[in-house]
């Protein structure tokens, strides 16, 4: 764990400078990287376990453990500092090698691609799940799972859609449409894969849905993002890589801890952390209040997603009409009354299955219809404040943004805390069933949803102080297509914060 | 519609016109320094004020923010064994019990004040050191325990047997639930509220069932001497088979996967027989009450009927004195009460039932029919089951067919089925 920092320190570094760093610096990473591969992969193949004598107490301790052993805890371990050494050398390679090419935000789909089809087919065919020791099975899935956790893929091509545009107004456009439209495409998948699912002879349980199902729907999707990837050119204002900013550890923390919005929206998260533990209210909902399955299972799941589709359209009359502080006040105290509406209903019905699952389905249908403006406001705020921090800094700055969940971390944890520990003295833990309790399901669900409702009620006053409008942004953008003009005129940064290094792209 | 397009569009140009005019307001050396006004200046290539002590206090906050958040999610994992709350009496109430690893016996009578771990490594049989733990309790003689609350030992996976001490008055029904490994309970015979029958828990007047072990099977084949090969194990379960072979001695049948229940019984508590490995159960006529979840889950369990006089020990009741499913005497079924009762045949419902809460066939009798329609027999016909019974919500299940579920039947008006063999 505390060597997770280490490694997230040096990715930031890296990834807010696209991957671009002084020479030096670069060799000494590479070294790092390569070294650390070099120990994990020799942690994994060589039996340094045996360099222990077998009958000391923590070889015997060890070994003691429930899927872990003596042996393999160095497997595990040499897992780790693999992927990190192979994950941090990748991540300068490629982002160097492609990002000038493709951009910041969809230069990983071209490095990804194969690398993840293949670790989906292996890890739908490898019969680890075969193997008899359970603690050779452990450590060969952990190895299966961290590789393929090493390509992203997911949300590239959306997230990269959400910030293609300098203008705010295309960026909505773009949002409410296509987007959509994509949304829509998912959730038609959604209805159908479940329904093949359910034909075969041991449903989800199948091993053809493994060996078959999810290969081809990973594969077919993946292929159709790479075809549209084409299509999208990232535009976001900025000088030539060789000319931008370069960006030292310490200018990255103090530059987004001076962003103001930064703060407002961490307070908000930090907020909205006060549901932190709570179970997926809308799937217990359906299985066990409704006991849905199957196709109609599948019916009400999109009918509610697809509740928040019709309302997006709107989204540019909303977002013209009333200013994002405005909406995102009304969206937490529509979450609030919703909320509060579902707790009565669970409180007074709770034996009135139909009834009960009724109300709350209906309410879920209007909070999702509610949802989805606030949702895309808030999207154009993340990408707003990384304009605006682009304006303070000069670079995005999206990774060090982690360093507030560094802050944060400590009274997430501990509100963590609190709602397993409340829904434990409900009777719900490693077994789900207790949610057919009816008196247990009711509290297990309607206590977290009370604190979630405070922190709603909560979450308004932050926003109280988000001044960052229409004419803000305008201004900034249009220093950032200055800055931009500037560079290509031979107008450089201020000279310390130039980027020496060469782009070899 | 033509004027709101014109404003529109003139909304659109007017923001362009705003941003180019302010783009060109712009000097280009200034690009980098240019402040707009109501935001913070950019700060880009300078040094920072008081960089020094800036830098000491992120690091500083940040250490500290870090190891909190490494501590709380350690103390995530960490719970005490026993947690204890007051009574309105002088004594403890166990709201939870913690199984500090791998303890298997625990008696409940005083409050423990402290747990040592004693581990030691022994020899193996196959002749390689293994860990033993044990655990010595100290408990504390001022305060006995007098209730155990709901979900005191919710999903424990280890404990086998709990002995009862005699001050324990009040027990929750949902207090041993999801106990996996349980085999036996045994009840201090001062009790006066409780008993225990072979390992099971009752009241003491034995009218209320509370409680069937579900690893109570195991406590049968100890008492009767099976040896190993009659019992589950792992290499069975990863072949696919059954838990239970079928090929097992009717005389094993009947003592370790069926249970009679006691003549005196009228009420089988919550979640009394939840998870039981059972093939047969067996209820007295006389039984009035089959609580919420009272046989929750039983995956194993073909029949379900009822036997009249007194209850025949370690065997099957005789045919002249059975009749096939629920007892005349039943009045009230709780929600989800036969949930997931695959393998059930046959349910009647007789007259005398009022009361059928929502879900209580959910599930069940699958297995049962060769078309696969769940089929529930009862003595009303369906009418009089609308008019005179509180139906809860989906109380008789589903079944698939085509690509909606469709409720399980209920045919009404029926006449008890003849238990045949």
């Amino acid at each position: 764990m505390p060597l997770n920092y280490v490694w997230t320190l040096i990715g930031w570094v890296i990834n807010d400078n696209l991957g671009f760093l002084e020479k030096k610096k670069e060799r000494a990473l590479y070294g790092l990287y390569f070294s650390l591969i070099v120990i994990g992969v020799t942690l994994i193949a060589a039996p340094i376990s045996r360099l222990f004598d077998p009958n000391s107490a923590l070889v015997t301790f060890m070994n003691g453990l429930e899927g872990v052993s003596f042996d393999s805890f160095f497997k595990l371990f040499g897992a780790h500092i693999l992927w990190n050494g192979w994950a941090g050398a990748r991540n300068i390679f490629w982002r160097k090698k492609l990002i000038p090419k493709f951009g910041r935000y969809k230069y990983c789909l071209y490095c990804d691609f194969v690398p993840k089809c293949i670790m989906v087919v292996l890890i739908c065919w490898l019969p680890i799940y075969a193997i008899e020791d359970v603690v050779e099975r452990v450590w060969k899935a952990n190895l299966l799972f961290s590789i393929y956790s090493l390509f992203g893929f997911e949300n590239v091509l959306e997230n990269c859609a959400q910030n293609i545009s300098p203008d705010t107004r295309e960026r909505v456009l773009v949002r409410t449409y296509p987007i959509k439209l994509s949304h829509l495409a998912h959730s038609i998948i959604a209805i159908i894969l479940p329904v093949i699912i359910g034909k075969l002879p041991n449903k989800w349980e199948d091993i053809n849905v493994f060996h078959w199902v999810i290969p081809i729907a990973f594969v077919t999707s993946a292929s159709l993002t790479m075809i549209f990837a084409g299509r999208i050119k990232e535009r976001i204002p900025q000088p030539p890589l060789e000319k931008k900013v370069k960006i030292d550890f310490w200018d990255g923390i103090f530059g987004v801890m001076g962003n103001k919005y930064k703060w407002v929206n961490t307070i908000v998260g930090l907020l909205d952390s006060l549901g932190n533990g709570m179970l997926p209210f809308a799937t217990i909902l359906y299985l066990y209040t409704f006991r849905l399955s199957g196709l109609l299972y599948s019916l009400i799941v999109a009918l509610v997603s697809f509740a928040g589709t019709p309302p997006d359209f709107f989204t540019p009359y909303f977002m013209r009409r009333f200013s994002f502080r405005q909406i995102m006040i009304f969206y937490q105290l529509s979450r609030a009354a919703g909320s509060a509406v579902i707790v009565a209903s669970l409180f007074f019905f709770r034996t009135n299955v139909v009834l009960c699952g009724t109300v709350c389905v209906v309410v879920l249908i209007l909070m999702e219809m509610c949802k989805t403006v606030p949702t895309s406001v808030g999207h154009d705020m993340d990408i707003r404040i990384n304009d605006y921090q682009m304006y303070l800094s000069g670079e995005r700055l999206e990774s060090f943004s982690g360093v507030f969940g560094w802050f944060t971390g400590p009274i997430v944890s501990f509100v963590g805390l609190i709602i397993p520990l409340l829904l434990l003295s409900h009777g719900f833990n490693s077994n789900w069933d207790v949610l057919y309790v009816d008196d247990s399901r009711a509290y297990i669900i309607i206590i977290p949803i009370l604190i979630d409702i405070a922190g709603y009620l909560l979450m308004t006053i932050p926003y109280i102080f988000w001044d960052y409008d229409d004419d803000k942004q305008n201004k900034v953008m249009a220093v950032l297509r200055r800055r931009e003009e500037a560079s290509l005129d031979g107008v450089e940064a201020p000279t310390e914060a130039r980027e020496e290094a060469s782009v070899h792209g | 519609m033509a004027d709101k397009k014109k404003e529109k569009r003139a909304n659109n140009l007017a923001d362009q016109a705003v941003y180019d005019a302010y783009k060109d307001a712009i000097p280009e050396n200034e690009a980098w320094t240019w402040q707009i006004e109501g935001l913070q200046p950019p700060h880009i290539g300078r040094p920072y004020q008081n960089a020094g002590v800036k830098k000491a206090v992120t690091v500083l906050i940040l250490i500290v923010a870090i190891a909190l958040s490494i501590f709380f999610s350690f103390r995530i994992l960490h719970t005490d064994p026993f947690k204890y709350g007051e009574t309105e009496t002088d004594g403890a109430a166990l709201i939870r019990f913690s199984n500090p690893g791998e303890m298997r016996s625990l008696t409940v009578d005083y409050a423990v004040s402290d747990v040592r771990t004693v581990v030691s490594t022994v020899t193996g049989e196959d002749g390689k050191p293994v860990q033993k733990t044990d655990y010595t309790l100290t408990p504390d003689k001022t305060r006995p325990v007098t209730s155990i609350g709901e979900y005191a030992f919710n999903c424990d996976e280890k404990l086998q047997e709990i002995s009862i001490g005699a001050q324990v008055t009040s027990i929750d029904p949902k207090a041993f639930y999801s106990c996996y490994a349980l085999k036996a309970f045994h009840v201090d015979p001062e009790n006066p509220n409780y008993c225990d029958v072979d390992g099971v828990l009752f009241n003491k007047d034995k009218t209320v069932l509370l409680c069937y072990p579900i690893d109570h099977d195991l406590y049968l084949r100890e008492k009767y001497g099976y040896t190993a090969q009659y019992w589950p194990t792992d290499k069975w379960r990863e072949k696919g088979l059954d838990k239970y072979n079928k090929d097992y001695t009717p005389e094993y049948e009947a003592r370790v996967n069926t249970y009679i229940v006691p003549e005196t019984v009228k009420t089988i508590g919550p979640l009394a027989f939840n998870y039981a490995e059972l093939f047969r159960i067996y209820l007295p006529e006389g039984l009035e009450r089959l609580e919420t979840m009272a046989l929750f889950r039983n995956w194993h369990l073909e029949v379900c009927d009822t036997y009249t006089g007194k209850a025949p020990e370690g065997e099957i009741p005789a045919l002249s004195n059975l009749k096939a499913s629920l007892p005349d005497s039943l009045t009230f079924i709780g929600s989800d009460c036969f949930n997931c009762d695959e393998q059930l045949q046959y349910v009647f419902i007789p007259e005398n039932v009022t009361e059928i809460g929502h879900h209580a066939f959910w599930g069940a009798l699958k297995a049962a029919s060769p078309d696969g329609v769940p089929r529930i027999y009862t003595a009303r016909s369906g009418e009089s089951l609308k008019a005179n019974v509180t139906l809860g919500d989906q109380w008789r299940g589903e079944y698939d067919k085509g690509l909606f579920p469709h409720a399980s039947e209920v045919i009404g008006g029926a006449a008890r089925a003849q238990i045949d063999s």
